[in-house]
């Protein structure tokens, strides 16, 4: 492995986290999160409350690995075909708390390719990561889409 | 088949028989916008909650048949229902979904406009001719003339002539009190949060879906195959409220047989003894449903309280744009785009003075249902598409819904009971021809 600083380590770790979603390997992908891990996707600009503010997304990992045991489902209709997506990550900015815990944000561009027919999704995504050896787990990753609020497509892949 | 021909009443009335329905009530423009004329131009429609538009100047905007108006509050308190036209020079005036302002302004030439939908002001009004008159209803956003509330419900009609509401709502107004009682306070407020999905079908294939209990064991088998894999309780921010609703649509022959399906006069329809387990049910055993009785108790007593939580209603549609679940304080309003193009809005209830966490629950619940990245609703909307594809073909013209039609039992008020049955779909196109075919007032 080549020498790395926090935020190229950082950026390694985020990177992989795409990649995992384009392969198609969600079952590692699950693993980057911590048992307490949160994916967080509000539905409105800005959104802070996910109680009383419904939520595209907002589940802890046993949530989750419901979502990636059904992403592996044969009869899952809206996944019939299987759509093939590029998640490409830009603009990233790394912060290291006193707390220990490394904060992440950064944008991105989803591209989702499904029966002949093309959806793009673009936003903003944050991140809390521990560091664990010399990467990462996840304890939450927020996902502002630039659309949130609007009429959404459906949302199949996670970004 | 040459779709551009506009149905006969006669033919209309042929699109249905006993047990199918051409497919030409889906597929044909034509026939749509006969149903924007006589359906949802006639009948009268739900718009928007009281709680929307709290206070004077708010404002919500929707559809109404094939025109978008403005739901607003006057500064007397006074509900107005107005086109989002200027009557200056036609142009689209509210850019945004919802609001407040005591003035609506046309950008254009800046006409500006009272939220009764009066005149308040033009500039350089001396150059305008003596005979402009700010008060002639000409020159005033266009307002429909019958809007009426029933429990914080506000429905419109563009029917110069219209059946009294309660008449249309018949019996399904127990349902809409049923979700007023089950708040401590008597009131229910419309979530702020929503999510509004756009599927590429006709508008009456998610009505059919919401009234179909055959379905979701085939549709919704991926979730329901994860959710049962998955341990029980794992879950540390929904007291496994997500994992129990997923497997919850895994329906075998108990629920097939044991659902309860009723259909009304107008097209109403509901099933009852569907969702039995998970936080939304009543149990003396959560904490969050004891405190919410007690509060219930002390408002209501305990035999009416009983009473408000026994009813165990599910998919309760008010034809031809509600779906409505109180015990899950939930709700769907169909509105219809063009033959082919439909929007789903989803909402939850807060019950006024119930513990906070009986909203939370309702929040949870609208999301797993009906979030874009639902487990469920996107199968859904995924087979309401590949119908319609399926229909926008000549192929074959006939669908088929005799499904319970021999075992279906009539009662002398006309209402329908079946089990196991396609009833509910007949008893929607018994409406729908009714009112295609009635002649206008």
């Amino acid at each position: 492995m080549l020498d790395m600083t926090p935020q190229s380590r950082v950026e390694a770790f985020l990177f992989k986290e795409a990649r995992l979603l384009d392969t198609g390997d969600f079952a590692a992908w699950l693993e980057l999160y911590a048992p307490e891990g949160v994916y967080w996707m509000p539905s409105q600009p800005g959104q802070t409350d996910p109680l009383n503010v419904a939520s595209i997304i907002y589940e802890d990992y046993p949530i989750l690995s419901i979502r990636v045991q059904r992403l592996f489902e044969a009869r899952a209709l809206v996944l019939t075909p299987m759509p093939s997506t590029t998640h490409m990550l830009s603009n990233i900015e790394v912060e290291e708390g006193d707390d220990g815990i490394v904060r992440a944000n950064c944008t991105f561009l989803c591209i989702q390719y499904q029966s002949s027919e093309q959806k793009t999704f673009a936003g903003r995504q944050s991140f809390e990561l521990e560091p664990v050896g010399d990467s990462y787990r996840i304890l939450l990753k927020r996902v502002d889409l630039v659309n949130a609020g609007g009429t959404l497509p459906l949302i199949t892949i996670p970004f | 088949m040459d779709m551009q021909e506009i149905p006969t009443t006669d033919e209309i009335r042929d699109f249905v028989r006993p047990h199918q329905v051409h497919r030409r009530a889906y597929a044909d423009p034509e026939v749509f916008k006969l149903e924007m004329e006589r359906i949802f131009g006639r009948m009268w429609i739900y718009l928007a909650h009281e709680s929307q538009v709290k206070e004077p100047g708010a404002f919500f905007r929707t559809r109404l048949a094939q025109y978008e108006v403005l739901v607003t509050r006057h500064t007397d308190g006074e509900i107005y229902v107005l086109h989002n036209r200027c009557p200056h020079r036609g142009a689209r005036m509210c850019m945004v979904d919802k609001g407040k302002s005591q003035l609506l302004n046309c950008p254009y030439h800046a006409w500006s406009f009272r939220p009764d939908g009066t005149l308040s002001t033009v500039p350089h009004k001396q150059s305008y001719p003596e005979s402009f008159d700010m008060a002639d209803p000409i020159n005033h956003m266009q307002r429909v003339k019958h809007v009426q509330t029933y429990r914080g419900f506000i429905f419109a009609t563009l029917n110069e002539d219209p059946a009294p509401l309660l008449e249309q709502l018949g019996e399904m107004t127990d349902i809409i009190d049923n979700l007023n009682d089950r708040a401590p306070e008597g009131e229910v407020e419309l979530s702020e949060s929503s999510f509004t999905l756009e599927y590429k079908g006709n508008w009456k294939l998610h009505l059919e879906n919401a009234a179909d209990i055959f379905h979701p064991t085939f549709v919704h088998s991926s979730s329901v195959g994860a959710a049962r894999r998955a341990p029980q309780n794992a879950s540390k921010i929904d007291s496994d409220q997500t994992r129990v609703m997923l497997e919850a649509n895994g329906f075998g022959v108990q629920q097939w047989e044991g659902i309860q399906l009723k259909g009304l006069a107008n097209g109403h329809t509901y099933m009852s003894n569907f969702y039995s387990k998970g936080v939304m049910v009543d149990s003396d055993e959560d904490p969050v449903m004891a405190e919410y009785k007690q509060q219930l108790v002390a408002a209501y007593g305990k035999e009416k309280t009983i009473e408000t939580l026994s009813v165990d209603r599910f998919n309760n549609i008010i034809y031809p744009n509600m779906v409505l679940n109180a015990q899950h304080q939930q709700m769907r309003i169909t509105i219809p785009l063009s033959h082919d193009r439909t929007l789903v809005r989803v909402q939850c209830f807060r019950l006024k003075g119930a513990p906070d966490a009986m909203y939370h629950r309702a929040v949870r619940f609208l999301s797993t249902l009906a979030s874009p990245a639902s487990m469920i609703f996107s199968d859904d909307v995924e087979m309401l598409e590949r119908v319609q594809v399926g229909l926008d073909r000549d192929d074959s013209p006939w669908v088929d819904f005799s499904r319970g039609l021999d075992i279906d039992q009539t009662d002398d008020t006309g209402a329908v009971s079946g089990v196991a049955s396609e009833m509910p779909m007949r008893v929607q196109f018994k409406a729908w021809v009714e009112m295609m075919t009635r002649e206008a007032a």
